[in-house]
């Protein structure tokens, strides 16, 4: 079989929908009238109810963590004061970099050159890890805010080693997590195992997206 | 005529594009019914920012194939725009085609299945008969970039024919 019968076969697949295919128009005519949904709606439940009770979490944090600071600073533990502030603080960023980057891909146009809109597309999704990173760094603080003053001044000396050792652990983990969540490191176990599951299977297709467009740039 | 009567004009003249896209990118019959209602809501959003600098068949083209290509970087489970919709909006009526013919068909449909996103597209708009200037105002490429990929496409895909051949 040569190029010409390849065509030739596609002719006759041509011919056949002529004859053959038809637009149900009334069907069509109710695509065109339904109206583009929200951000919010076109996401999957799980996934718009996480960035809600995230929103939520930040939004009472916030006011709590303020209050705190106004009003009771000096019957509050500074370890939780500063724990929390900064938990809020990297969740607030990690969730504004998560729908800063949703809007994004919602608006690309789509009309544009495949590779143009494509490599967008696939680079938007890709940088999600972004808002992963930034919550990793917070995981010291989880170690930290139930520390007290009281604690160091009159507590058991191994207690204090212990909590600053799962500390330390905890700091070096989400600084090397921070460092290296990145595209690069895509086939590596603890990264699959990271993210797997099927709200990241969207950005590992993306990635792979991103290599199948730079392989197909430089053939 | 207005603006929804243009479409529908411009959809009946150019359903065997989506129809044909559909297919190569979709093999699932249910998930293929969802990709053309996409391609259908997709092209209708974008039906107001379309310019007469292409043909209308570039710009179907470049909507029909990036919905094609990022819709299967979704989520399977995930609904779009038109869940609310359950039926088909291309339908086709079996003919006499010859069963040889057929075979043929589905064949080189197989092996255009199998090729990457990117080289599929451009082996597609190859198959459409489009000029190599066309090609590269789809896709994004040089002309000569489009003429070495569709070289290398058009080899793969002789030689996958002849070795279904051999084994017969």
């Amino acid at each position: 079989m040569d190029q010409t019968d390849i065509l030739n076969i596609w002719k006759a697949y041509d011919k056949k929908l002529e004859e053959t295919l038809s637009l149900n128009r009334q069907l069509t005519v109710e695509v065109t009238r339904l109206k583009t949904k929200s951000l919010l709606k076109s996401m999957t439940p799980i996934k718009g109810f996480t960035l809600l009770v995230g929103m939520g979490w930040v939004t009472a944090g916030t006011i709590i963590i303020s209050n705190l600071f106004r009003y009771a600073y000096d019957s509050v533990s500074p370890f939780f004061l500063i724990s929390a502030t900064i938990q809020i603080g990297l969740t607030a960023i990690a969730l504004g970099i998560y729908l800063y980057q949703l809007v994004l891909i919602h608006h690309v146009d789509i009309s544009n050159t495949l590779l143009k809109t494509q490599k967008r597309l696939a680079n938007l999704k890709s940088s999600t890890l972004w808002s992963a990173r930034i919550l990793f760094l917070q995981l010291p603080v989880w170690t930290t805010f139930y520390l007290s003053q009281d604690m160091f001044q009159s507590g058991n000396l191994a207690y204090i080693i212990i909590n600053c050792a799962v500390t330390l652990v905890a700091l070096a983990i989400s600084l090397w997590l921070f460092v290296h969540i990145r595209y690069a490191n895509r086939e590596k176990k603890w990264f699959k195992y990271i993210f797997e599951g099927r709200e990241w299977s969207p950005v590992i297709r993306a990635m792979e997206l991103n290599d199948e467009i730079k392989s197909f740039e430089r053939e | 005529m207005n603006q929804e009567e243009q479409f529908l004009s411009v959809l009946e003249d150019n359903k065997g594009i989506l129809y044909k896209l559909a297919n190569a990118y979709c093999r699932d019959i249910e998930d293929r019914k969802d990709l053309v209602q996409e391609m259908v809501f997709q092209l209708w959003k974008s039906f107001d920012n379309y310019h007469q600098t292409y043909k209308v068949s570039t710009w179907m083209y470049r909507v029909a194939l990036n919905v094609a290509i990022s819709f299967y970087r979704k989520d399977h489970k995930r609904k779009g725009q038109t869940d609310s919709i359950t039926d088909s909006i291309l339908n086709l009526t079996e003919s006499g085609v010859s069963t040889d013919e057929e075979q043929r068909l589905l064949l080189l449909q197989q092996f255009i299945s199998e090729l990457k996103e990117l080289d599929k597209a451009v082996m597609l708009l190859y198959l459409e008969e489009k000029s190599h200037r066309v090609i590269a105002e789809i896709v994004g490429l040089s002309e000569s970039n489009v003429g070495t990929k569709i070289n290398r496409i058009k080899t793969t895909l002789t030689q996958k024919f002849s070795t279904i051949k051999n084994q017969y």
